[in-house]
């Protein structure tokens, strides 16, 4: 692997060239970043070599742990796919109805945003979990889905908002005097040009929702936090077990940063041949 | 000039630390969400038998102590890096425990019971095989229901209170506790009320023994030398009156 290959400058170089700068969301890795060490590979060497060095010297009790939490990992996982699957589109609709031109669904999604990120999401959690099980009951596993989703949906409308009113009005003008209905110029014109701007701040929410799934805990949910909490009390071991939980989860948060700035790269295909 | 004065204040706060720790009073850690052994008054004040029995442990030894309000997980730690003294919150004497903490002279004999919603019954532990039992974080009901090698759906809480409400509105198929514990929400609390009621009462015996750092072996004879008085002079079985009945 061509290991110093000179970096190509972040800017575009074309003088009078129109070019959007896509503003890196604080934990994505440049995906124009191609040299071998950087700061997103020292993070995952650093890592692993530290989750590897430690369940290999002292099997006892970290190799231990690991396997305890295996069960673990898997509700964490399927606790943010789920998450993310909701969240997306409700975060689509809600930016969409914050630009509608129809107050009542402004209304509501303006309405919506207000009140949900004014609360935090483990009183939600205990909101949906605990407070609302007099009149409805649904498993732990559904409510933290419930409680992730509408939460992170909040935010990330005002997201797709920021990326939608960002594409300049030329745009939308041009595709009405082309004749485009106002749902084709959105779907075809507008959309796909924000998805840019969008990609790396959706996938910065999607980071912290995957960080913020350790607080399902409290609804009895055996997810990773919880088990490490369970092995801490059960053995008198603080340090390592929250030391193992934190590495993992910076792997899995490298890992998805990763992918999302793979993603980013795709999308800017025809930006980095310039 | 700002670096001298934070390190003036810096010293100023240390001193008055170390004065306090001089000042030999005792803080005592109590999870307060174990009724009738510990729980908060509306006043927000820590009461309970614990609580009760180790004031009157206190006066007896005749030493200085504050009770605090400490979440239950991570509270057995707290003691080895002194953040506090004493722990009075229902912590039965375990082996395990053992080997990391130093327990006073038992202050309470207990059983593990099974709470389940009213109507229903198990002859055994062996019985709730599949079932989804709930129950506090690492307190020994959940010890006893894995050691039993029962294939159960294990839910583990922050508080057993928690527990016994998702019990009742049908989330769980049983709690396991203290018995003081269980009989208390079962019978005293009136959202529970006609809802739950305790199914199985475990044969083996627990001990309540209050905890301090390992090694420290000076506080302990103190506490125990308080106990032999509290139980001796009757103050126990008054205290039991009190707080569990009959």
């Amino acid at each position: 692997m061509p290991e110093d290959k000179p970096g190509t400058p972040a800017t575009g170089t074309g003088a009078g060239n129109i070019h959007i700068m896509v503003a890196d969301g604080a934990s994505i890795p440049d995906p124009r970043e191609w040299r071998l060490i950087n700061a997103w590979s020292i993070s995952l060497t650093l890592a692993v070599c530290a989750l590897v060095t430690l369940c290999v010297v002292w099997p006892q009790p970290y190799k231990e742990i690991l396997i305890y939490l295996s069960d673990g990992l898997l509700v964490t996982f399927q606790v943010t796919l789920l998450s993310i699957m909701c969240a997306l589109p409700l975060g689509l609709l809600t930016g969409l109805g914050r630009i509608s031109r129809n107050r009542l669904l402004n209304l509501v999604a303006s309405t919506y945003v207000e009140i949900i990120r004014g609360i935090p999401l483990l009183v939600q959690i205990f909101y949906i979990y605990y407070g609302l099980a007099k009149f409805v009951q649904v498993d732990s596993m559904t409510s933290a889905v419930i409680a992730i989703s509408v939460c992170y949906g909040a935010y990330m409308g005002e997201v797709f908002r920021a990326g939608i009113q960002a594409i300049s009005k030329g745009q939308a003008e041009a595709a009405r005097s082309l004749g485009f209905t106002r749902f084709q110029t959105m779907r075809h014109v507008i959309l796909p040009q924000a998805l840019r701007t969008i990609l790396p701040p959706v996938g910065n929410e999607c980071i912290a929702m995957l960080k913020d799934t350790s607080l399902v805990s409290v609804t009895s949910l055996n997810d990773i936090m919880r088990l490490g909490r369970s092995y801490a009390n059960a053995n008198g071991l603080e340090f390592e077990p929250y030391s193992i939980i934190a590495i993992i989860y910076l792997i899995i948060t490298l890992l998805l940063s990763k992918a999302v700035s793979l993603m980013e790269a795709r999308l800017n295909y025809y930006d980095r041949r310039k | 000039m700002f670096r001298k004065l934070l390190l003036a204040s810096l010293a100023v706060a240390l001193m008055a630390g170390s004065a306090l720790a001089d000042g030999k009073k005792y803080i005592v850690a109590s999870d307060a969400t174990w009724p009738p052994m510990e729980l908060l008054d509306n006043q927000k004040n820590v009461i309970g038998y614990s609580t009760d029995y180790i004031n009157a442990v206190a006066k007896e030894a005749g030493i200085d102590i504050e009770v605090r309000n400490v979440a239950w997980d991570g509270i057995l730690t707290g003691v080895g890096s002194d953040r506090y003294q004493i722990i009075a919150s229902s912590v039965t004497i375990t082996p395990e425990r053992r080997k990391r903490l130093d327990f006073s002279d038992p202050y309470c004999e207990i059983h593990q019971a099974v709470t389940l919603p009213k109507g229903q019954s198990i002859k055994s532990l062996q019985d709730l095989k599949g079932k989804k039992v709930g129950g506090q974080i690492s307190t020994t009901g959940i010890f006893v229901l894995r050691n039993s090698k029962v294939d159960a759906d294990i839910r583990e809480y922050d508080d057993v209170g928690l527990a016994l409400r998702d019990l009742a509105s049908g989330r769980l198929d049983a709690v396991i506790c203290d018995e003081p514990v269980a009989r208390y929400y079962a019978n005293k609390r009136k959202e529970f009320e006609n809802k739950l009621q305790i199914a199985l009462v475990t044969d083996d015996v627990e001990y309540y023994g209050f905890v301090v750092k390992k090694g420290n072996t000076a506080l302990r004879e103190t506490l125990n030398k308080g106990i032999k008085a509290v139980k001796e002079k009757g103050i126990e079985k008054q205290l039991m009156e009190k707080w569990m009945g009959k």
